[in-house]
């Protein structure tokens, strides 16, 4: 007995110091089953391409994903990869935990092939780049033309009158039908946004809270008239949404119940899953009185820590991700944006009419002006909670529009933001 | 020597205490008093009361203290009265009882957080299955939004609760109602005593101390029990569900501001033990009878 112990040891001490085994610890945000079979898989690769090394993947639940991140990234744990989204870069990166990823990208070939605004999306806080972006998220028109020709609307509307005007005809309620997937739960700041901007002819491209004279959107009386046109599209939509957040709005959409949506391009990954090719559609953004609508870019990436111990070989698997074919594959099966060009060329997924609402808008920078929530501000995340609970206020008829706009317009002004 | 020994066998329990429970407590205590954000989790600085002026300042304060007594008292009474229902119910021994006991007891062994989003989809004000059922059987005509009316949300998390917390003071009744000794049915029996007078001359007295102390146990626990109204509502519509200890989850996630949600932390800690104080200097004083 002893000696077969004592063979065992040695053959465990020889199989430790010969493998000589790296293993670099990453973390992801946006946890899902999908998601985390496809990362597994792209780490698979690399780990065959790159023998001795190892990626162990954490995936916390989301809803705790961004606290846990904050908190292991602030006590040092360890963690080589980071993932980073456009909402937790700038408290990340105040951190001072976050690596530079300037040196690596002036010896990289990535940078050529970019797609417009990715670059500049890195480099948000202070003008560094602390991720490297994998994915864009651009909210676009998601409408289900086998429900809406019934009613007489095969094509999807142009402008937010037609909007409201095709939803109104869908609505009635007595068979389940309403028009507008709307958003009352779990930061619905952005569907207010693209609504209430879309009156506004003068939104500073560098925030979408500031008309381009440095004054806050939410004194002029356009968005008085804009979050009053809101409450009419809510009107068309089932009551209960008022406490709908992501999944509640997919389910909706899938039925049938609400066709007209505004959602991100990972909706399509689930949308391929649970839907027949050809039922869904997607169309730019409708176009409000101003005649304009302002998307804001999302983003999401890895981050390297500072105090990361490989980070040449972080920065490895980092290229590796963002390799064309790569990126291609975690982009048509995750369900984004591709940030690198040269993945809209060699993968047709991404010219097919799924994707008609995004190219469309990319082509017009006429009438879609790309803007940036002010998310390095501190205030920004006590925002979504006060305007979620607020705006579920108006919609119960609790507080009147013109108070609620009083209300926000305070709370940016106590925020440093505007004239 | 011998007191030695006695400290030195205290040490681990004590140490792991101080670890688990005290150093956490006394830990927020101090947060409370800082300004500690994400943006500032390695600088944290003391800002002395303002935490708890935002808190008192707060004009939704008042609401949400209310929520929050209306959550404990309709959450605690209607779980003791069904529990206790239960418990009698399944004293005596009948067939099958223990498969039937394992069944009405599993809601218990589920996460909270796991029901609230199980619920949520149940009572979905548009394909929830409650509402497909209720029209169905004529009772509607329009489904009724549980958790997006003001008027229904409220009810409809507590509901939930009380489904949740019934098989736990059903187990807990049941365990005390076993050990009320049978002489005394039976002498009450020959004395022609009815249901209801055993009930309340006999079992209830007996078993008064485990309903003191459960129901003591329970309403901390619902105050502190956040899971199931953050699954259904995150507080919402319009902030009638949010009491206390989900208002702390939402400074937490929305806010990211730690200082503030110890300091919530810290008010909540403060009403439990005042409460607790009065509840059981009155029970000493036998001032109020249960």
């Amino acid at each position: 007995m002893r000696k077969f112990l004592v063979l065992l040891l040695m053959v465990v001490l020889l199989a430790t110091t010969f493998s000589q085994q790296v293993t670099l610890r990453m973390i992801q945000v946006f946890t899902s089953p999908l998601r985390t079979k496809i990362l597994e898989e792209i780490i698979a690769k690399f780990e065959a391409q790159n023998p001795g090394v190892k990626i162990e993947l954490i995936s916390p639940p989301y809803e705790t994903a961004y606290q846990k991140i904050y908190l292991m990234v602030s006590a040092e744990e360890p963690l080589d990869i980071v993932e980073v989204g456009d909402w937790s870069l700038s408290a990340l990166a105040s951190m001072g935990k976050l690596l530079s990823l300037e040196p690596y990208l002036a010896k990289s070939e990535l940078p050529k092939y970019f797609v417009p605004g990715v670059l500049e999306a890195a480099r948000t806080y202070k003008g560094t780049a602390y991720l490297l972006p994998n994915a864009l998220y651009v909210k676009t028109l998601f409408y289900r033309p086998d429900i809406t020709s019934k009613y007489g609307f095969p094509n999807p509307p142009k402008t937010m009158d037609e909007l409201l005007q095709y939803c109104r005809a869908l609505t009635k309620p007595e068979i389940g039908q309403y028009g507008f997937n709307f958003r009352g739960k779990g930061y619905p700041t952005a569907f207010i946004d693209i609504v209430m901007t879309s009156f506004f002819d003068d939104i500073d491209p560098n925030c979408m809270y500031l008309k381009k004279d440095g004054k806050l959107i939410f004194e002029d009386p356009r968005a008085l008239e804009g979050l009053k046109f809101y409450i009419e599209l809510y009107k068309t939509a089932p009551k209960d949404s008022i406490n709908w957040g992501f999944d509640e709005q997919v389910n909706a959409f899938v039925s049938g119940i609400t066709p007209y949506l505004f959602q991100d391009p990972d909706t399509v990954g689930l949308l391929k899953e649970l839907m027949k090719e050809g039922t869904y559609k997607t169309a730019p953004l409708p176009i409000g009185k101003g005649g304009k609508a302002y998307p804001t870019l999302g983003f999401s990436g890895w981050g390297i820590t500072s105090y990361s111990k490989h980070k040449d070989l972080a920065w490895k698997f980092l290229e590796f991700f963002n390799s064309p074919e790569i990126n291609a594959y975690w982009c048509r099966e995750y369900g984004a944006l591709p940030v690198d060009k040269r993945v809209y060329e060699i993968d047709p997924y991404f010219k097919s009419e799924v994707f008609a609402g995004w190219r469309a808008m990319f082509d017009d920078p006429k009438h879609y002006q790309f803007t940036k929530y002010p998310l390095d501000n501190e205030a920004w995340s006590e925002w979504n909670e006060l305007h979620e609970t607020t705006m579920q206020q108006v919609l119960l008829g609790k507080m009147k529009p013109e108070d609620a706009l009083k209300t926000w317009a305070n709370f940016w002004k106590k925020a440093g933001l505007g004239k | 020597m011998k007191k030695l020994w006695v400290v030195l066998m205290l040490l681990p329990t004590f140490s792991l205490v101080f670890l688990l429970n005290l150093y956490p407590l006394v830990r927020g205590g101090v947060i409370s008093f800082q300004r500690l954000t994400v943006f500032n989790l390695n600088n944290p600085r003391y800002v002395g009361l303002a935490n708890y002026e935002t808190i008192l300042r707060d004009p939704n304060f008042p609401r949400i203290l209310w929520n929050t007594l209306v959550w404990i008292a309709w959450s605690v009474s209607l779980q003791f009265i069904f529990g206790l229902i239960l418990a009698l119910l399944l004293e005596k021994p009948f067939k099958g009882r223990g498969a039937y006991m394992g069944f009405v007891f599993y809601p218990w062994a589920l996460s909270g957080f796991a029901i609230g989003l199980l619920w949520s989809w149940l009572l979905n004000g548009q394909f929830g299955v409650v509402n497909d059922l209720l029209v169905r059987m004529r009772f509607i005509k329009v489904p009724i939004g549980f958790l997006s009316d003001e008027r229904f949300a409220m009810m409809s998390v507590i509901l939930v609760n009380v489904w949740y917390g019934i098989p736990f003071f059903a187990i807990m009744l049941l365990a005390a109602l076993q050990s009320v000794p049978r002489e005394l049915y039976e002498a009450a029996q020959i004395d022609g005593a009815g249901f209801f007078q055993r009930l309340f001359g006999i079992t209830l007295p007996y078993i008064r101390p485990t309903v003191v102390s459960t129901i003591l146990l329970r309403i901390i626990w619902v105050m502190n029990f956040p899971d199931i109204i953050y699954g259904m509502t995150r507080g919402g519509p319009a902030g009638v569900t949010t009491i206390l200890s989900v208002q702390m989850l939402n400074v937490v996630y929305y806010r990211n501001n730690f200082g503030l949600a110890s300091a919530l932390g810290v008010i909540v800690t403060a009403v439990l033990l005042a409460f607790a104080v009065v509840y059981l200097s009155l029970l000493e004083k036998g001032e109020f009878e249960l």
